[in-house]
Formats: structure tokens, sequence, C-alpha cells
């Protein structure tokens, strides 16, 4: 029972990882409309630029800080300078322009930083405590916690706010939002600078345990990608549900179903994403959206 | 409108007669320029060049098989990769056990093809972002699958298989021999490719592309196309694999990474979605990006290639294979000519 | 389809023109046209009187560009102090400065076969390449074209074998060995142990377990768990999981992922089990590894090894080390200037075989350097700890193959003799 409840602690720790990238995921979809496949590479450099600053002598909680403001300001950059171009068009073209900016900026982390693991501070203590016969972590508590803090944050962003309101309204349809007298231009800027301010969160929580590499999130990204597919691609709350499913059922998986074992255990994920979509294709939390023809 | 290259006019069948049926000279002309070129330039070139061009075609197929599911039916997909290791892995273990070649080579397009088909009936279904994760997670399954059934497939070693040097009585040395036989296979592909897009299956597929609905109103089945779409471009996946294993006689589990998925979709992109001059492009692109980036600085290699890709979308979004399309744009519009016709793309 | 009929002429008349400008002319054919070696005094590709140039295929970017920067560093700066120093006096009399080209193959098999076809007529051997894979998909290239494909970073025993690989040697000791060294460690200590296993589900991990295995068979030591992880893994918790439960004595840890690595350590505190910890040589950096895993001496924590940890405060004074450390701030800065993976010293060591080949050998062909380089035997390398030496006369062996183990201390490690 304690390996059990052990593994099922462990996958909500790795699944916060993933739903922290998916959270900025899916913000990006809820204000552009696009899968931003550079995320996990922003939040990376994010965390590159809490190590310099918390390198240049600042203290680690105030490292964060700096590293979320300025990220904020590049994820609006990016926006205006780089993907305003491809918004409208082809969806495919966007995507490769977002697999684009992906590339360079891990080439500039790798070139800046070299491909070396760094070692970034946790905010938590690295101390354990027990609970139900489990070894819990006070990092992947507060992982966990600061998760749970930011989704309800999004979710009432989204539905309580006029920010989240505009921000939507945009991503459904700038044409009638402009009209509207919206400007859609800032509001697309600030809705990439909060997901990059977002994914400056998530790699603070997520480089003390990876250590930092340019490739640190890759594999990050495809299970976010899942849990955010799996979610519902526009629910806050349904991407960290999905995300903690994720981890705790691939632990599970791997152990107790043998044939599967540890290799293969990255199936599962997919496996559990087709089932869902199949008996409902708008994902656990999502909305049904109508298309008119 | 997304479009750039592709856009199938549906009024035109009915309205206005057929613009030129005689292709003229100089078409035949260019053609048959090229095919000299290619088929000489072999016997006349060096080595690391025939092997790379060799590679470009290798590539060029595998764009191609991802063009016929992303570029012409609109459908995301990253699991091209996948379809080449399988075909590279059949190659490689028919080689092993000593199949007749002919043999080996079917096998390598039937058995991806069946692959594909089995995913398609299941997922085409679904949307498309959730195609596209069932897609990625085919290499993403592939690698550590190919580790398990080490038996078949060597493990995590690999499998080497000679079995593309050159043959006696060609009197070719073995890298004029490879490119030739990746010049022949590549060649019928795209052939067959052109064909099956220019015809009633290939406007099908625009119109499932621009707008499901209308299809359906139409009598065409989303569902039933993109299944075939699917299937066709692993079979080509499989084709490529196959060329694969000819030009570099090793496959191992590293093949069906999942990032050389993107690199195929940018290859795609680059050279531009759903046509057929882009996938050569794209093949090109995939090929010699990385030799470039290697003269210029090894070690920034993922910094120039991210440069060039965006670069690249910036300046032409329907990629290389637009620019004459572009340029035709450009000197018409410098002409001032105020055409009734409607500008008809390629 | 072109329909201006004036730029479709021009195109026409333009294209048939450069296909027969092209096909007069032509690229010359027939530079290497891969017919086997050239008779015995004509110089192979690669060398001149002045310079001999090395190629070098590896992981620049990517996953693991990290250790694959290192292949490259420490050989540049060793070949960097050599050249300013005056060069190599080869065998032949000549002395020649070293020219290094690096190439970037992402770990991508087909890039690094790409990568010599390109080069193989430029460059006299290909060395220090990282990965089995990579170095697998050339390795039949180069023995049909009768490249040198030499000291490359991968403890496949395929490239030690003469018969199979006549123009290959390995470098580093194949994986069995490192197992075997630990598996013998605990043979010999006569005790009943349990060990629990956890291994990179490749190649790599596949050699330590067997030569583990092998190593301790017949004896009072028996493997109660045994589990693999993928490279990719972002965690490796629910496999420690399993292992904790079976309280082991023994954690044999044949991984090379530093971050998974950190993470199994600071998960096996937490679990509350103390077993004793097997490294192998490349993830048992006390900086890099076991300082900030928070690593407790007392548990045991042993590895093998072949090269002095420059981090490590035991060999601050060290000159050998001390030489290194500057070679690399010096000449190394394209790829990196901190050793924070041992490739760094393994490639330094690699310079050092390559120079003593290339004292021996008598030609300027490919030919002759393969036989100096199979005839090395008692080179201590710098940097090479005591016990070990560079011996590349074995049929079977790479040109290392001993290795000493040893026990973390708290800051460094010392060799022991015995478990416990």
């Amino acid at each position: 029972m304690g390996e059990f409840i052990q593994l099922v602690v462990d996958g909500l720790a790795m699944g916060s990882v993933y739903a922290a990238l998916g959270l900025a995921i899916v913000l990006v979809n809820q204000s552009t409309g696009l899968i931003n496949f550079a995320q996990g590479g922003m939040a990376v450099l994010s965390a590159y630029l809490t190590y310099a600053f918390a390198g240049m002598g600042l203290p680690l909680i105030l490292a964060i800080v700096a590293s979320v403001i300025v990220s904020f300001a590049l994820g609006a950059l990016i926006e205006r300078f780089v993907m305003r171009r491809f918004e409208g068009g082809d969806p495919d073209t966007a995507v490769v322009a977002t697999v684009g900016m992906l590339t360079l900026i891990t080439g500039v982390c790798g070139w800046i930083w070299s491909y070396n693991n760094l070692h970034l501070a946790s905010l938590f203590p690295a101390a354990s405590f027990g609970l139900l016969g489990a070894a819990v972590s006070w990092r992947s508590l507060g992982t966990f916690l600061v998760i749970l803090v930011i989704m309800l944050g999004l979710q009432a962003l989204f539905r309580y706010t006029k920010l989240g309101l505009a921000l939507r309204a945009v991503a459904d349809n700038p044409a009638s939002s402009a009209l509207s007298g919206l400007p859609v231009g800032r509001l697309l800027m600030v809705g990439w600078g909060l997901a990059a301010g977002l994914g400056a969160v998530a790699g603070a929580l997520v480089a003390p345990r990876l250590t930092l590499t340019p490739g640190m999130m890759d594999t990050v990204l495809v299970y976010a990608l899942a849990a955010v597919i799996l979610g519902g691609m526009m629910s806050p709350l349904g991407v960290v549900v999905a995300a903690w499913a994720i981890g705790v059922l691939e632990n599970l998986a791997a152990v107790y179903v043998p044939w599967i074992g540890h290799d293969l255990k990255i199936a599962v994920p997919f496996v559990l994403l087709f089932i869902v979509l199949l008996l409902r294709p708008q994902g656990l939390f999502g909305r049904k959206t109508v298309v008119r023809v | 409108m997304s479009q750039t290259s592709f856009s199938p006019d549906l009024t035109a069948a009915v309205t206005t007669v057929p613009f030129q049926r005689r292709t003229p000279w100089w078409v035949w002309a260019i053609g048959a320029a090229v095919v000299l070129l290619l088929v000489v330039a072999p016997l006349v070139m060096d080595i690391p060049t025939n092997q790379m061009l060799a590679r470009v075609g290798v590539f060029a197929v595998a764009v191609l098989g991802l063009n016929v599911i992303m570029g012409y039916t609109g459908q995301v997909s990253l699991g091209q990769i996948f379809f080449l290791g399988f075909g590279a892995y059949v190659t490689a273990y028919g080689v092993q056990q000593e199949w007749p070649i002919l043999l080996t080579f079917v096998l390598a397009i039937v058995l991806p093809g069946v692959a594909g088909l089995i995913v398609a009936f299941a997922a085409a279904r679904l949307g498309g972002l959730a195609i596209a994760m069932v897609t990625i997670a085919l290499p993403i399954i592939g690698v550590p699958l190919a580790k398990r059934l080490s038996d078949l497939t060597g493990g995590s070693q690999g499998i080497s298989a000679r079995f593309s040097d050159a043959p006696e009585w060609s009197g070719l040395a073995d890298d004029q021999w490879q490119y030739y036989l990746v010049l022949l296979i590549a060649a019928i592909t795209f052939v067959l490719v052109y064909n099956l897009t220019r015809g009633k299956f290939g406007r099908a597929l625009a119109i499932v592309r621009e707008n499901e609905n209308v299809a359906k109103a139409m009598g065409i089945s989303p569902y039933r196309y993109k299944v075939m779409a699917f299937t066709i471009a692993a079979m080509i996946g499989g084709v490529s694999g196959f060329l694969y294993m000819v030009v570099v006689q090793y496959t191992s589990p590293e093949t069906l990474a999942f990032h050389h998925s993107i690199n195929l979709l940018a290859s795609m992109v680059v050279g531009g979605a759903g046509s057929i001059a882009g996938s050569i492009l794209g093949g090109f692109y995939y090929v010699f990006v990385p030799n470039l980036t290697n003269e210029i600085a090894p070690t920034l290699t993922a910094l120039i290639q991210g440069i060039i890709l965006l670069v690249v979308l910036f300046v032409l979004p329907g990629g290389l294979a637009s620019i004459p399309h572009r340029i035709r744009r450009m000197l018409r519009s410098r002409r001032a000519d105020t055409d009734s016709s409607p500008s008809h793309s390629k | 389809m072109i329909r201006t009929t004036r730029s479709g002429k021009a195109i026409g008349v333009l294209a048939v023109g450069t296909a027969v400008a092209l096909l007069a002319t032509g690229c010359s054919r027939g530079g290497g046209s891969g017919d086997g070696g050239d008779g015995g005094a004509a110089a192979s590709p690669g060398i001149t009187d002045t310079t001999v140039t090395l190629g070098v295929t590896t992981p620049l970017s990517g996953g693991t560009a990290g250790p694959g920067n290192c292949t490259v560093a420490g050989l540049v700066a060793y070949m960097g102090a050599v050249n300013d120093a005056g060069g190599i006096e080869f065998g032949d009399g000549k002395t020649r400065t070293v020219e290094i080209e690096a190439f970037d193959d992402t770990y991508d098999p087909q890039k690094a076969l790409s990568n010599f076809q390109q080069n193989a007529s430029d460059v006299f051997a290909f060395t220090s390449g990282l990965g089995t894979p990579t170095n697998r998909a050339y390795r039949e290239a180069a023995i049909a074209d009768e490249v040198p494909q030499v000291l490359v970073m991968t403890g496949d025993p395929i490239f030690s074998d003469r018969e199979e690989s006549p123009w290959q040697l390995g470098f580093v000791p194949i994986y069995q060995n490192e197992g075997a060294a630990f598996g013998e460690l605990l043979a010999e200590s006569g005790e009943e142990l349990t060990v629990a296993v956890l291994s990179q589900n490749d190649d790599y991990g596949e050699g330590y377990v067997e030569g583990f295995k092998e190593a301790i068979e017949g004896s009072s030591v028996e493997i109660v768990k045994e589990l693999t992880y993928e490279a990719t893994d972002t965690s490796v918790d629910a496999q420690l999981t399993e292992l904790a439960a079976t309280d082991a004595d023994v954690f044999f840890n044949a991984m090379s992922i530093t971050p998974l690595v950190i993470s199994a350590i600071e998960k096996t505190k937490e679990l509350a089990w103390s077993p004793s910890w097997f490294l192998p040589s490349n993830t048992s950096s006390p900086t890099a590894i076991l300082g900030p895993a928070g690593a407790d001496p007392a548990a045991g924590f042993y590895s093998v090894s072949f090269s002095k940890a420059p981090q490590s405060p035991l060999y601050a004074e060290d000159e050998d080390v001390k030489t290194f450390l500057a070679a690399l701030q010096e000449y190394s800065g394209d790829y990196t200037t901190t050793p924070d993976f041992p490739h760094c010293m393994w490639s330094y060591m690699v310079g050092a075989t390559l120079e003593e080949a290339f004292k021996n050998t008598e030609e300027p062909t490919r030919e002759a350097f393969m036989e100096a380089l199979r005839n090395i035997e008692g080179l201590q390398a710098p940097l090479m700890l005591e016990g070990t030496e560079i011996n590349t006369t074995e049929d079977g062996l790479p040109a290392v193959s001993t290795v000493v183990v040893q026990k973390y201390n708290g800051k460094g490690y010392d060799s022991v003799e015995a478990f416990g």
C-alpha cells in the first residue's frame, strides 16, 4: 500500500511539472488561438535568466520575479515581431514558426550558457516528510501548491475579469473584436506576455529538479501538449487535472502492469488521450465548439 | 483564406475553356534538360556530391509523404518519421534474412501502409489537434518499442545492412548505383503522387482540406479520404525508409526519434506545402542545412537553423516553391495588368 | 506551368544551355573514388608535410551536446598546446601541426554518416566521436574506404575487435569491463549481498549489467530486482520506489543522465533506503552530481575510473591537472572551458595517445598510422590514475581497459581494494 501511495504522490509531483508548462500553453491558446511549440523553450530561457540574475547576487525570489518581468516583455515582443505575421494565415505555417522559435531559443541558450547541466536552487527546502506511509518532498509539495494557485488564478482571470473576456474575444474573432473597439494587437501581446511570465514560474519550479540545460523542457512539452488536449484546449482546470492524471497513471501502469514496464509507460498518456477523445472529443473539461458552415 | 499554393477553382471546369492542352516546346526542353542532368550528373560528379544527392532523394520522398497528408489534405501529422523508420527496419530485417530484395521492397511499403491504415481508421474521426497528438505518439512509442523488440530490430545497437553495393554487371561505382536506385524509385513515387493529386483524388483532398462540411455536402466523405491520404502517406514513408537503408545502410531506434518529425515538418513548409517541387526542395533543405551549419559554426547548429527557418518563413510563407509564383506576381503587377480572369495559382 | 511565352522560351534555352555546359565541363570525378589504398609512398588525404587534419563527428547541439562538446574540447586543448610548442615530430622525420575539424551530428546516425562522407577525403582520420549509433553508422563506410575511425568514445566492443573492425579502435573501456570491475569487488568480499539494478535501456546500460552479472556468477552476490529507464525520461521516481521496496544492500546504477542520478540519490534518501552505491565513470563527479545531491559518503558511493577528477580538491596541486585546466581555458573556448563531463579528460588523453602514435608513424599514410596506433603499450597519458595505462596491443580490447575502483570520501575519490 505504501508503494501505491508513493507512486501516486510522485505521479502528482511529476504531473505538476507537466501542468506548469501546460498552463502556459493553454494561456497562449486562449488568447491567440495558437499552439505554441516554443513554450517550453521560452520557459527554459526564463529559467536561464533566473539563473543569471541569481548569479548576479539577487536572492532567489527576486531573481524569479525579475525573470518573470523580463519574460513578460520578451513574450510580448515575440508575439509582436515574430508571430504576428503568421497569426491570420495558414495554421501549419504558424506551427512551424513556433518550431523555428523553439530551435532558435534552444540555440541561443546553448550558445550563451553552453549545454552543460547547470544548477538552479529551489525555493523550497530539500527535506521531505511522511504522509500516509509515503515520503513527500517539500519541493514536490511546493510545486503542486503553486500550480494549484496559478490554475485557480487563470480560471478566475478568464471567467471573471474583463481582461480575460477581452483575451478570449480576441482569440475567438479578431475582426469582430477590433470592430468592437478592443485593442487587438495589444491584447495579443498581453496574452503572450502572460504566458511567458507563467513559463518563467514553471521554469523556476522545474529547473532545480531537471537541472538547467537548453533541452530541459523537450520531453515535458510532449506531456504538456497531451495534457492540454486531454483536458480540453481552453481549460486551465482541465489541463492541470489531466496532467496529474497522466503523471499518476504512468507510474501505476509502469509498476503494476509488467508488460508495459518502465520503457513503454510513455504510451499510457497517449492511449488515455485517445480513449477519452473517442468518447468525448472536446476533452475532459472542454466545451463543445460550434462552427458555422 | 489560408491557402498559398493550391486553390482549386471549382467553377473553372464549368465556365472556362481549359487553357492550353498542348504543352509548349520550352516546357519539354526544360524537362529534358533536367532529366538529362539528373541522369548524367553522377557519372561526372564526385562521390560526396552523389551521396548527398542520394540523401536528398531519400528525404524528398519522406517530405512528399508528409505533404500528402499535411500539404494536400490539411491534417497535421508529426509521425512521418515513424513510417520511415518502420520501412527502414523492415528493409534491414529483410536483408539480414536474405529475402529477395523485391519482396523486401514490397514489404517495406506494405507493412508501414497497414500500420498507417490502422492508425488512421481509429484516429481520423478525431479533430485536427487530436490527430496531431496521435501522430506524435507514433515515434515516441516507436523508439522504446524498437528497443524492446530487439530480436527483430537489433535493439539499441541497431542493424547494419549492406546491400546497395553496385553489382558487377552495371560497371558503376557504389555511390552512383545508390544514386540511380534512389533516383528511379523516387521518380516513380513522385510521378504517381503527381498524377494522384492532379486528378479527382487530389481535388477531393483539397475540398476536404478547405471545409469538411462542404465536402460532406458534396458527398465526399472526409473520413474516408483522410484514411486514404494517411495510408498513402504511410506507404510513401515506407518507400523513403527503404531508400534510407539504400543510402545509410544502418538503422537504429534513433532513426525514428520524434525530433526528426519536427525537422521534416519544417522542411515541408520551407520547401512549400502542398507542392511536388516543394517536396524536393524540402529534401534539399533537410540535407543541406546541417552541412551548411557545419561549415559556418558546428557548435551553433540550432541557432543558425532557427534563424534560417524563421527567415524563410518570413520572406516566403509559401515556401521556396512559391518563388516562381511570387516572381510572376511581381512581374504581372509591374506590367500593371488588370487581368479579368481570376488569378489562377499553379 | 509557365504561361508567358517570352519568359518561358528564355528559361527553356537557358536550361538546355546550362545542361550542355555542365556536362561538357563536369565536376572532376576521381578524387578518392574509393578504389582501395594507394601505393605506399603516396600520402593519404588529410596530411601534408606540415599539417595533419583530424575529423571529429560528435553531437555539438541537442540533448547529448554536453559530453559531445567535451569530446572535442579536451582534444583541442591538448593539440593546441602541442601546436604552440611547434608540432609533433612524426616517424618520417617531418614535424607537423594538428588541425582539428569538428562536425555536429546531433546524435543522428544519418548525419554522422553524412559528416563522414562529406569529409573523408579532406581528413586524415576520424577520432573521438561520441555515441554508439553514430559511430556504428559510418563504421562500415570507414572500413570500405579505409579511413581510420579511432579512439572513439563508445564502450561498444565491436570497435575493438580487429577482425570485425580493422580500421577502428575504441578508447574508453567497454561497458562490460566497468560493470565487471565492480562485480568482482563485491564477489571478492565473500559477503552475502543483495543488489538492486537500475540501468539505461540501451547498449550502454545493457553492457554494464552484462559485465556485472558475469563477474558475480557463482558468488554470494544476488540481484533481487532489475529495472530500466529511458534516457529521455524526466524522472526515475517510480523505478526507485519499486527498488527501495527490496531494501537491497547494494544499488547498481548504469545511468548516464546527470539530473536523473541526482534525483535518484535524493529520492533514495527520502525513501529511507541506504544501500551502497555503484555509479559509472561518466556520472560520478563529486562537483556535478554527488555534491548537489547531498550524497552521504558514509553510505558508500563507489565508482570506477581511469581519469583524475580535476574538480577534486585532492588534485588541486597536481601538475597534470593544472596544465589541463589551463589548456582548456586557453584553447577550447569554442566548445567548453569547464570539464563538466569526464569526456573532456578522456579526449585530452586521446590527444596524448595520438601524439604517441604520430611519433611512430613512419610514412604519411593511414596504414602506417594504424600500425603505429596499435603498438602503444604502457603509456601513462596525463590525467590517468595510478594503475591504469593506455595499451592498444591487445585484440578485442580498447585503448583503455584497466579501471580503478574508487570510493567517495566527501570531497573526491580514494582508490579502494575491497568492498565495505
